[in-house]
């Protein structure tokens, strides 16, 4: 699990079809790769990928439904929109955009899906290190007392 | 709900449930072949609602300037239609057009009905434009149905026979029905006036449900993209010219012919006529419509304990931190959230002086969250996946 | 793959000429199926042109719909 940067990917439930790809909520290609299955593409709020990429992570990505065919119509567009915003924003504080990923894959789309991951992967291996952990938590009680305004 | 460790779904268990899931499968595996062909933004199979408005489109346009010379009344009908046919510059062609835009929206719209049902597009509150659906679907029907009545030749006659026929089968309301039907207690000069008015006045009660069917979506993909525009006018102009619409003989008092050009689209039930009974029948079609109507609640693929994130609960605003910012109100896709006044003032420092409240309109919410994504303030939440077992899902991640 | 696109416009570029020509000459001579059935032709070569520009990426994804 230590071999490849820590990736967290929030997979919408009814894009890729995950189950012969993962295993105990890791791909089970690549064992770093952390996935968070969501209601929608769109339920992913920006505030998260950037906690997650403060609290360690080295690269998040969206997986939705392909472009048109969200199942709930625009999730995948207006994630892709917060995506490019959240983006802009990391470039400004010197935080690598590549580390943020947008894909969008179907139910049938499982291999071209892993071939995506592995290349945002190895993107994100080639970038310099990353800025440690801006706040190392110890306890499992989250992000509930640390507001982020926006 | 278990969210720790991401668990994979377990597979449907039912045997109707792997079935659907298959079909589900397959209407994907469909979109896989023609997204080869066709960028995702001119896939035709995203856009069947599109291109069901737009065939309705030229039926209305077409259907207007056939209004100009049709007369409604048995000895004119006929003639009035040969006239349009070969005397009318390019009315025949526009007569092809009518006739074959029908056909492609009852084809649109089938296909329409059974991609939303085989993708699970009809969960939770979606029954609405389901419902909605349905009733467009019987109503187009028999919209394409008085469409062959009007042109009076012996199909048509026919035709009026064998509805009759079906009508007076029901028990209680039958003769009453039939008596409405074709304005009287038999064929009469009224007939083609009442079959005119049944043809144009369900055809404009089509915009009233379509009023309904958009109801509750936030931008409807109306008109599908412009190749398929040109592609679907090109289509029926060239069928149009190639095999014109044509009618068979003219209606005489005593014909009784024995049989008609059929029509696929439209005059199943009819061809049906040929082994069951006209009451058999009628029953059919109830009980084909009654499963319809209820498909979006008989026809899960999973129960709801099943269905994991799928099944999240309706979103839930958290008072004290909306601030009335709009932000979910214009990125909910089903507009099931409302602005309201704010009652009083929230608790956290942004929303402190707010003058909106977002308040969820449970009945439209189908839980898949985009309102969550849509709130930078934590001001909305889906009751079971919180925004805390997200965030210890990704602690669990980083720590590891 | 981008000739075989640019040869694919020409060519349907080439028919609809062709079909607009048609369709003066039903109009012409009162054959107003033949002209009508050409004015179908012509709007389903213009459908085709239309994917293929947008297949080249010339013409781009509605906004929204990027």
């Amino acid at each position: 699990m230590s071999n490849g940067p820590k990736v967290v990917g929030f997979v919408c439930d009814w894009s890729v079809d995950l189950v012969p790809l993962m295993e105990g909520g890791r791909l089970r290609e690549m064992p770093s790769v952390r996935i968070i299955r969501v209601p929608c593409s769109g339920f992913v709020r920006p505030s998260w990928l950037e906690d997650a990429l403060g609290r360690g992570a080295d690269g998040v990505f969206v997986t939705g439904c392909p472009y048109g065919d969200c199942l709930n119509r625009e999730g995948n567009y207006l994630m892709r929109d917060r995506v490019d915003q959240l983006q802009r924003r990391l470039q400004r504080r010197r935080v690598d955009p590549a580390r943020l990923g947008m894909l969008a894959y179907g139910l049938h789309d499982g291999p071209a899906f892993l071939a995506a991951v592995r290349a945002f992967v190895e993107g994100i291996r080639a970038l310099p290190a990353a800025a440690p952990p801006r706040s190392a938590p110890a306890a499992p009680a989250p992000a509930a007392a640390e507001r982020e305004t926006p | 709900m278990s969210t720790g460790a991401g668990i994979a779904p377990s597979p449907p268990r039912s045997r109707y449930g792997r079935f659907m899931t298959g079909v589900l499968r397959g209407t994907l595996k469909l979109d896989v072949w023609i997204n080869k062909v066709y960028p995702a933004d001119y896939n035709p199979l995203y856009y069947t609602g599109g291109l069901s408005n737009l065939f309705l489109f030229i039926l209305v346009l077409s259907g207007i300037f056939l209004f100009f010379y049709y007369e409604a009344s048995l000895v004119e009908g006929f003639a009035s239609v040969q006239y349009i046919t070969l005397g009318v510059p390019y009315g025949g062609l526009i007569r092809g057009v009518h006739r074959y835009a029908a056909d492609g929206f009852i084809v649109a719209v089938l296909l329409h009905l059974f991609r939303n049902w085989f993708t699970d597009r009809y969960l939770f509150s979606r029954d609405n434009p389901w419902i909605s659906g349905m009733f467009l679907l019987i109503f187009g029907g028999f919209v394409g149905f008085t469409g062959y009545q009007l042109v009076w030749d012996e199909r048509a006659q026919v035709l009026t026979a064998m509805f009759v026929g079906m009508l007076r089968s029901l028990p209680l309301i039958g003769d009453w029905l039939a008596r409405v039907f074709i304005g009287g207690a038999g064929v009469s000069d009224g007939t083609l006036v009442r079959a005119l008015f049944l043809h144009i006045g369900p055809a404009s009660a089509l915009y009233v449900m379509l009023w309904w069917h958009y109801l509750r979506l936030r931008h409807p993909k109306i008109w599908p993209p412009a190749t398929w525009v040109l592609a679907s006018v090109g289509l029926v102009f060239l069928l149009a010219g190639v095999i014109p619409a044509t009618s068979g003989q003219p209606a005489a008092p005593a014909g009784r012919p024995a049989s008609f050009p059929m029509d696929i689209f439209f005059l199943i039930p009819f061809w049906l006529l040929n082994y069951m009974s006209p009451f058999a029948v009628m029953v059919l079609l109830g009980a084909l419509f009654t499963l319809g109507f209820a498909i979006p609640y008989i026809a899960r693929r999973e129960a709801p304990q099943e269905m994991s994130v799928r099944h999240a609960g309706v979103a839930q605003v958290i008072d004290g931190n909306c601030t009335g910012c709009e932000l979910c109100f214009f990125d909910c896709p089903y507009n099931a959230i409302a602005m309201v006044p704010s009652p009083a003032p929230g608790l956290s420092r942004a929303a402190a002086n707010r003058t909106w409240l977002a308040v969820v309109i449970e009945s439209r919410c189908v839980e898949c969250g985009i309102c969550i994504g849509a709130c930078p303030f934590e001001a909305l939440e889906l009751p079971k996946f919180l925004e805390r077992d997200v965030q210890a899902q990704v602690l669990e991640a980083v720590r590891a | 793959m981008r000739n075989m696109y640019t040869a694919g416009i020409v060519l349907l570029s080439g028919l609809s000429l062709a079909f607009a020509l048609g369709i003066l000459y039903g109009e012409a001579t009162d054959r107003w199926f033949f002209g009508g059935a050409l004015v179908g032709a012509l709007l389903m070569a213009y459908s085709g042109i239309v994917l293929l520009l947008r297949k080249m990426g010339i013409i781009g994804p509605r906004k929204a719909e990027r």
